[in-house]
């Protein structure tokens, strides 16, 4: 019976000598039953921790109990020593069926450190040193030490604590699992488990069989599914279903190797501190390391405690190291305290097919998971580069958000990607949930499009997702995608949601080259979509309220760009018919009409004096002042330089601005402000002091041209732009 | 001989740290068993207690000298035991010399070894100079060399002090790197050396906040083991550090002024620590931050000033209007910029606290 404190180093030296001591044939450890399926994997090389053991129900993969392993856990030493000496191993514990059927996910209530408590009662800040001098060195035999923590335990327990029906389940199933263990003719049984339960485990302590059968009868049931998944040192340091997590596994780890050299462990974290400064440029030099290592032990003295530990180390490391600095602790804290550690997990795990595949993939771009943040700038020119956005893509629309799409720098080229890549180990919890969508990243991604595509609510979804088809390049999606598409626009009358669908549609047609994606059939429903929206363009802009032409506005807009983009007469035609109708049509909304006008006159369809007039028109006396504001806010939207330069456009609105009457000029105010905060500073500033004096506008070209003094430069910039020129 | 004994006879104004605590240091010394490092008064263990107070087994009640984390203190000790020059660094009021002192104090049994670090500081105060007369009449002789503190301190083993090191030209902050690392001084023209004895060590003080001074080189800072000694957590802490101090220099002023009504010291320390985080204690206000340091040292100064006006010129009771002047001067050092924030700091946050009316009307006056 070895009681141990999870993740605890001491714990798990304690129970190496207590296992070669013993010599059990049958191993039992705290966990899920469930977990014997991988005990099998457990004596692989290539299983490397920290790991952790991944329960979870088989339909939903989001509700999973976790049982991470590092180096220094217990639980990890005594499994490895069961392969080693081919001892049987069982897990015992509440079943994970029924501890995840009626729970979200939840793990274990008592997030307590028993022995932590102890520790404390004895005056140590650090339950691992008190381990070590109050079990490591004092006694000659480990099993006479776990002996003593039992009894311990015992009257920890007799204080009333552990007395929560959800316990009492637990070692029932814990007793059950042992019962069987003995019937089946083990002689020497180990039970390594949390130290709390250890006296509930004693065969002198078992009450009847039918006790234990009764309490864990008629308990909810769930289909559940094991795993490993390599786990993090991060990760580690939270909860999880090993109770509470450890805060500085790094050191633990440190402490777990170094333990049969006594002699190394302060030198030997102060060396790997010094390493880790000097790599980022700070000065360590091995004379400070010597400095550093005396003065921790100089401080444990000084704190009357029998061996250095983290706290004198950090404070060594702060003063002697750092210069009193907080701020390259933090990166000993990141570094080596906690560590940036990812476990790894051998081929042979029952790993769900598509985190199989996936794995492969890795293998073959070259793209390997680690947990320390890093950008990738990809090029999609190159055939290798285009691949991994297109796996980065797919795991994205997956929920795997291993990569982030990052800045890609000041590039306006559409052909390099960046991204942010890290990688969590709850990944692996996504991964099993995308892999019900299929058995590789390709199919489950198509498949997860075609949903997508089924359940979207508008034409504009769609369309960014014929977007995001071509990015991952899922050519079987595209197809369902565009056929969706296509079926959704000849049912679809609501001209709003057709010019919404206007630009990702006309990006996808623009841009799917750089990726090699046919996109012809892209191009057949864009056309029925551009014309569509054209002829219904005028009919939908009539009537519409405040939001509702703001809303247009921006469609209008994005379609706007969107026809620009493709640079097809055959979109552009009948698009531009459509806008000039709208554009005449006085009783359509200012917002809209205003816009309309102004993307005419931008594309040189309308000439600047009917636009001056239609202006003129929209804000003479007897039109409304309101909707002349609209209108003025739509025509003005970008930059001011229309204003600026053209001689007609700014006295109107300014001879307008003058008429109207006080109390309208209150309510157009803010819609005035609003329009005119839009532009720059420096257009403001010029705008105002063209008003200010009227006059001057027409006088800006200057009298006399020095033309010998400009020639220079103007042949300069006729090189520049690649002309001849003429001397 | 005659000067001294008539100043003997009038009390000095500010006693050393060994007579003032005479008492504590001899009954730390009786009731230490533990091991002592060599030529150390006392063991770490009591150096701690006399630097963080306690109880002695014999009943001795040992006063709290630094009101702050037991860690730092350890920290000091434990370099102070490793041989290593100990860099005590922060901004002004955070007990530097204080700590310092007190240091000295217990594991030398003396803190009158010092260096105070300025620009005009010479390598001679912390080598040696020579007496020009003997140094004519008899040459080169050690009767003629005067020794520095720091050369005395290596001969007798005992802790030196330097103050402001920061202050110090760099040339001549140089000549510590031989003295910290061989704990030798050459002394060539006698063609002989001095070697530290056991014993042997240096306290510095810097002020990290202070601009124009010589920063240290690295090799120096390499010497040294830094500790950062931070401004006081919590607003008891600061209250309670000033009224220990206040009270300390009032005795010695013999100021009779009233102080144990806390309500003025813990509005001063509040208004010093709002200004100084930029925002009130309830996290409500944004307030600016004026380019005064505002440290603990400065309230300190602000109360004694309070409790001197009370005492000479009011009825021995701080109030208001006793520390409003000196408040004001201590927040507005720029008289244009801190004018304004403190003035701000007065509409928005002082005039909106009623209880605080008087403290307000009094500054008012003033500004």
């Amino acid at each position: 019976m070895l009681g141990v404190r999870h993740h605890g180093p001491g714990s798990a030296r304690s129970v190496l000598g207590a296992l070669d001591e013993l010599e059990p044939d049958v191993v039992v450890i705290e966990g899920a039953p469930e977990l014997d399926a991988l005990v099998a994997t457990a004596g692989d090389e290539d299983l490397v921790p920290p790991v952790a053991a991944l329960v979870y129900v088989a339909e939903q993969p989001r509700r999973a109990a976790f049982y991470p392993l590092a180096l220094f856990s217990p639980e990890w030493v005594a499994l490895r020593w069961a392969a080693g000496h081919g001892a049987t191993v069982r897990f015992a514990d509440l079943p994970a069926t029924h501890a995840l059927a009626d729970r979200e996910g939840e793990e274990h209530a008592d997030h307590t450190d028993p022995i932590g408590t102890l520790a404390l009662a004895a005056g140590y800040d650090d339950a691992e040193r008190w381990w070590e001098d109050a079990v490591e060195h004092r006694t000659s035999s480990s099993l006479d030490g776990f002996a003593a923590i039992r009894a311990a335990m015992a009257e920890v327990r007799a204080g009333g604590a552990g007395d929560d029906p959800e316990n009492a389940r637990r070692e029932a199933a814990m007793r059950r699992v042992l019962r069987t263990a003995l019937k089946e003719g083990a002689r020497r049984v180990a039970v390594v488990c949390g130290a709390f339960h250890a006296p509930a485990l004693h065969p002198d302590a078992w009450p009847g069989a039918t006790h234990d059968t009764k309490l864990l009868a008629g308990l909810p049931k769930v289909k559940v599914a094991v795993t490993w998944v390599p786990w993090t040192a991060q990760r580690l340091a939270a909860a999880s279903g090993y109770g509470a997590g450890v805060r500085s596994p790094g050191w633990y780890q440190h402490l777990f190797v170094t333990a049969d050299r006594p002699a190394e462990v302060v030198p030997g974290w102060l060396t790997r501190v010094a390493r880790e400064l000097r790599a980022e440029g700070l000065d360590a030099a091995p004379a400070t390391v010597v400095e550093a290592v005396r003065m921790a032990d100089a401080l444990a003295a000084v704190r009357n405690r029998p061996s250095v530990g983290l706290s004198e180390l950090t404070d060594a490391t702060r003063t002697v190291l750092c210069g009193g600095s907080d701020l390259p602790l933090q990166l000993i804290e990141q570094r080596l305290v906690i560590g940036e550690v990812l476990g790894q997990v051998p081929e042979t795990v029952p790993l769900t097919p598509l985190a199989q595949d996936l794995a492969k993939a890795q293998r073959s771009l070259r793209l390997k998971p680690s947990v320390v943040p890093s950008t990738v700038t990809l090029d999609l020119r190159k055939e290798a580069q285009r691949d991994r956005s297109v796996l980065l893509h797919r795991l994205r629309l997956l929920g795997v958000h291993w990569g982030r799409p990052g800045e890609a720098g000041r590039s306006t080229g559409t052909f390099k990607e960046a991204w942010d890549v890290q990688w969590h180990p709850e990944f692996a919890v996504d991964l099993i949930e995308a892999g019900l969508y299929g058995t590789t990243v390709l199919d489950a991604a198509e498949a997860k499009v075609a949903e997508l595509a089924r359940e979207a609510p508008d034409l504009a979804t769609l369309g960014s997702l014929v977007e995001e088809c071509l990015t991952a390049d899922l050519p079987g999606a595209l197809d369902t995608v565009v056929d969706t598409l296509a079926e959704r626009t000849a049912r679809q009358h609501d001209s709003l949601a057709l010019l919404e669908a206007i630009e990702p549609l006309a990006r996808t047609r623009r841009y799917g080259d750089v990726r090699e994606a046919d996109t012809s059939r892209v191009a057949g429903v864009l056309h029925t979509v551009v014309i569509r929206a054209a002829v219904g363009l005028r009919a939908a802009c009539a009537s519409l309220d405040d939001d509702a032409a703001a809303r247009m506005r921006s469609a209008v807009d994005a379609a706007h760009r969107g026809v620009a983009l493709v640079e097809d007469d055959a979109l552009a035609g009948p698009w531009r018919d459509a806008l000039v109708a709208v554009a005449a049509d006085d009783r359509i909304h200012g917002l809209v009409s205003g816009r309309v006008n102004r993307l005419l006159l931008d594309g040189g369809v309308l000439d600047a004096a009917e636009a001056a007039r239609r202006l003129s028109r929209r804000l003479s006396r007897g039109a409304v002042a309101v909707a002349g504001a609209a209108w003025l806010d739509g025509f003005l939207e970008g930059d001011a330089l229309l204003l600026l330069h053209d001689r007609e456009l700014l006295p109107i609105v300014d001879a307008w601005v003058a008429e109207v009457d006080e109390t309208t000029f209150e309510d157009l105010l803010p819609l005035l402000r609003r329009t005119f905060s839009r532009f720059e500073p420096g257009a403001r500033r010029q705008l105002g002091s063209r008003l200010r004096r009227p006059g001057t506008a027409e006088a800006v070209a200057p009298a006399a041209l020095d033309l010998d003094r400009g020639l220079a430069a103007m042949n300069r910039v006729a090189e520049l732009l690649g002309l001849e020129v003429a001397r | 001989m005659t000067e001294l004994s008539t100043t003997a006879t009038t009390a000095v104004l500010r006693a050393h740290a060994e007579s003032e605590y005479a008492a504590e240091l001899t009954a730390l010394a009786a009731a230490d068993d533990r091991p002592r490092p060599p030529q150390w008064q006392l063991s770490p263990w009591a150096v701690t207690t006399y630097l963080l107070g306690g109880t002695l087994p014999d009943g001795t009640e040992i006063s709290a000298k630094y009101l702050g984390p037991r860690r730092l203190m350890e920290i000091a000790v434990a370099s102070l035991a490793t041989d290593r020059a100990l860099l005590l660094l922060g901004v002004p009021g955070t007990a530097k010399t204080w700590v310092g002192e007190h240091l000295a104090a217990a594991v030398s049994g003396t803190s009158t070894m010092v260096v105070q670090g300025t620009a005009g500081t010479t390598e001679e105060s912390l080598r040696y100079g020579w007496n020009y007369a003997r140094l004519l009449s008899e040459g080169p002789t050690r009767e003629a060399l005067v020794p520095s503190p720091v050369m005395r301190a290596m001969e007798s083993g005992s802790l030196v002090r330097l103050e402001e090191l920061t202050r110090m030209p760099a040339d001549v902050q140089d000549a510590l790197i031989s003295i910290l690392s061989e704990k030798t001084l050459p002394v060539p023209e006698l063609d002989t050396e001095v070697q530290a004895r056991q014993g042997f060590n240096v306290i510095a003080t810097a002020n990290n906040r202070d601009k124009g001074v010589n920063d240290l080189s690295s090799a120096l800072k390499r010497r040294f083991n830094t500790l950062v000694l931070p401004l006081p957590d919590s607003l008891e802490q600061e209250v309670e550090i000033v009224r220990t101090r206040v009270a300390a220099i009032g005795r010695s002023l013999q100021l009779p002024a009233e102080l144990e009504s806390l309500s003025e010291i813990s509005r001063v320390v509040q208004i010093f620590r709002e200004l100084r985080s930029g925002a009130t204690a309830d996290q409500r206000t944004t307030v600016k931050s004026p380019s005064s340091t505002l440290s603990t040292a400065e309230a300190i100064s602000v109360m004694t000033n309070g409790a001197a006006l009370a005492a000479h010129f009011g009825d021995g009771v701080v109030r208001a209007d006793d520390v409003a002047a000196s408040l004001t001067g201590a927040v507005v050092k720029d008289p244009v910029q801190d004018r304004i924030v403190w003035q701000e700091y007065l509409e928005t946050v002082v005039k909106d606290r009623p209880e605080w009316a008087d403290l307000y009307r009094a500054c008012r006056e003033l500004t």
